[in-house]
Order: structure tokens, then sequence, then C-alpha cells
């Protein structure tokens, strides 16, 4: 249980984020913000326009929390070492994020020009 | 029709590229020459898969982060149109209903705006003509060489486009726009009298360079240009398709939910 608990810590404020989406840019997000998330995959979709993993965490109190965490296109992933293989559901991964500036569960964790920390059952995914 | 026609003529495109580029050009891992310093009648080599980071993402060229996109000057129904744009970049980005006509639609995004997608494009050269596949939406443009424009082109989404290489340059010039697509990422607009000029050089074994002028009496009293650099790429070119289905199962699952008001 104690695995699944989400870590709401403020890693660090960023300066104002130059990266470049696809066919969007970060308005939605809080981009100065990067916050940490620990919990299961529940789906792992390498498909156009974004890569984009739902995982199954809980809130501080302990209560279940599903968060939604966008990505690069796959094209883009893969260039930066990405699979489809990457991870699956029921993997661990303990993960950073952008969270959405309105507070929902939705998060920005890469695109074009980089993507932020992702472990997956103990072993790091490729940054670029 | 149409659709198999062009599929047809793209598989042809694809089949004929190794030998194309094997005959016109040399090993890309091994010039023989800097690129930029081709004889007196040699055609420059612009083969590879080119790779621009994105940005640039409007085409003023006093403000290419859009960060003030009502400031460029334009004729009134610009002006009003660029109000109503809900775009994705710049300062007015926006993820609510908006109604930028590639995400929305999954419209083509047009030849101006292919220059800002962090997507690969590749040239493939040929005697007669030159073509540029674009990995994002898999769209692809014919540039006929050494000929002139028709009299009276049809408005096409890609425009009408001859080109010819002044040195180590192509130069490609493109007219017949249909007015659907957007100039760039922050919503400014264009008319059917869009004219564009592209010179496409490689700067070096590794870096390809577009000098882009855009004339547009209709919509901008002034010609502007801009320049967009791109590095080669050894990756595959990939399938960005723009699906309606899966942008708008994106646009639910992901975008929407970031648009309603603040939780506490």
């Amino acid at each position: 249980m104690k695995k699944l608990l989400v870590l709401f810590a403020v890693l660090s404020l960023l300066a104002a984020s130059s990266t470049v989406s696809a066919h969007h840019g970060t308005a939605g997000y809080d981009m100065d913000k990067v916050i940490s998330i620990k919990g299961t995959v529940s789906s792992y979709s390498w498909a156009n326009p974004h890569v984009v993993i739902h995982i199954a965490a809980k809130n501080d109190k302990g209560q279940p929390q599903d968060w939604v965490v966008e990505l690069a296109a796959p094209s883009m992933m893969a260039r930066g070492g990405w699979t489809k293989n990457s991870m699956k559901p029921g993997d661990e991964v303990v993960m950073e994020t952008h969270p959405a500036k309105n507070g929902v569960t939705t998060g920005l964790s890469g695109t074009a020009n980089g993507v932020l920390k992702f472990v997956v059952n103990g072993q790091p995914l490729p940054a670029f | 029709m149409r659709i198999r026609e062009l599929r047809f003529g793209l598989l042809l495109v694809a089949m004929a590229t190794p030998f194309v580029l094997h005959a016109q050009t040399p090993a890309q891992s091994a010039p023989t020459r800097a690129p930029n310093s081709s004889p007196a009648g040699a055609v420059p080599d612009l083969s590879g898969n080119w790779l621009g980071k994105g940005g640039g993402v409007s085409w003023d060229p006093t403000d290419p982060g859009g960060k003030k996109p009502m400031e460029m000057a334009m004729v009134p129904w610009a002006r009003q149109k660029t109000e109503a744009a809900r775009p994705p970049f710049g300062a007015r980005a926006t993820f609510d209903n908006t109604n930028d006509p590639v995400q929305k639609y999954c419209d083509p995004p047009g030849v101006t705006r292919l220059f800002s997608y962090p997507y690969q494009f590749m040239f493939v050269q040929t005697p007669k003509a030159v073509y540029i596949l674009y990995e994002y939406t898999r769209v692809w443009r014919l540039i006929p060489l050494n000929q002139e424009h028709p009299k009276d082109p049809d408005v096409t989404w890609m425009g009408d486009s001859v080109g010819h290489y002044e040195g180590d340059t192509l130069v490609i010039d493109t007219i017949g726009f249909n007015d659907k697509t957007w100039l760039d990422m922050v919503g400014h607009p264009h008319s059917d009298a869009l004219h564009l000029v592209e010179r496409w050089r490689r700067l070096d074994q590794d870096t390809l360079e577009a000098e882009v002028t855009i004339s547009d009496p209709k919509t901008y009293p002034k010609t502007f240009s801009g320049k967009r650099t791109y590095k080669l790429s050894a990756a595959p070119m990939a399938e960005a398709l723009c699906s309606l289905t899966e942008m708008q199962a994106f646009q639910n699952d992901v975008m929407t939910p970031t648009t309603k008001p603040p939780q506490k």
C-alpha cells in the first residue's frame, strides 16, 4: 500500500519551459511546478497524437486517485529511446509531471524536446 | 479516387527513392566536398531526414514566439480572425474549445505551418522534380523543376509549387493556396493571395536552413520573411497521421479535463 501512495512533493520550481509539444502548447499545465507520482500503470497507449499513461495511485489521504499523463508523440518518444514496450499495465512506476493548472489529476511529462524522470519497476527509462 | 491516385504516386516515389538518391548524391556519411560549395551546375544534396526543434510559432518576424499576435500589421478582417482564434500556441494559447483547424478537424496544417512542427521531413530529388515528404500528417509536395506556374492554378491546401536551383540553394515558389489553413501556430490567417518563396540550403552536413519569404497583400501590408534550421536525423520517418478519432479521444481524455474550473 505504501508503494501506491502518491508523493505530492513539489520537487522544484523550474524556469518557464520552452518545450514545444507536437500539436498543442502547454497552456493547461503549470510548467513552473514538477510533482512526483508513485503508482501502478493502468494503461499505456502508444498512439498519436500523444502517448498517454493512466496510473492508479493514491492521494495523501490514502484514497484512490487516477492520474492521466501526457507524453510526446510516439515518433518523438521513439527518437528519445522509448518504445511501445517501455511499460505495461501492472508495472510500478515512479515518475514526475507538470500538473494541470486547475488541479485535476492530469499532467504533462514529455514533449518533443525532453521527458521528465520515469522509473519503471526500479529501472529508469531513457531521458532526453 | 483522388486519394488512391495520391497514394499510388507516393508509392512510386518511395520505390524510386533508393535509386534516385544513389544516382544523384554522394553517400550521406562521406561527402566528398562541403555541401555548401557545390560547383556551378551541380545539384546540391538535400537528402536525409531533417528534424526541427519546433518553435518559431509565429511568422511575425518581430515576434517569433507569438507573445504579441495582435500586434502584427494586418488588415481589419485579418485582425478580427486573429482575435477570434483559439490557438494552441503563443500568448493566447488555450486548450478550451479550440478552433484550430488542425486540432479540431485534422485539416491539413498547410505549408507555412509545417515549418514549425517538431517532426521530420525528407527531400527526394529527381532530375525533373523535387518531392518533400512530411512525417506529420504524411502530406507531401511535388515541386516541378524549371517550370512556370499554370496561368490560373486551382486553389489547394498545399498550393502550386515550382522550383529551381541557384548554386547551393533550392528555390521553391508556391501560389494557389486556399484560405482554409492558418499561417502559423498562433492563429494568424492568410488569403488565397498567399505567395511563398522558400530558399533551402545545407549550411553543413548536419544542418539545413530554410529562408522563407511570405507575401499576402490581401492580408498583410508588408512582405515578411523568416528562417528555420533543421538537423540531420538518423531516425526513420515514423507514422504521425492526424486521425480525427485519435485526436478526439485525446481531447476528451487529456485536454478537456484541464479546461474545467479550478479544483481546490
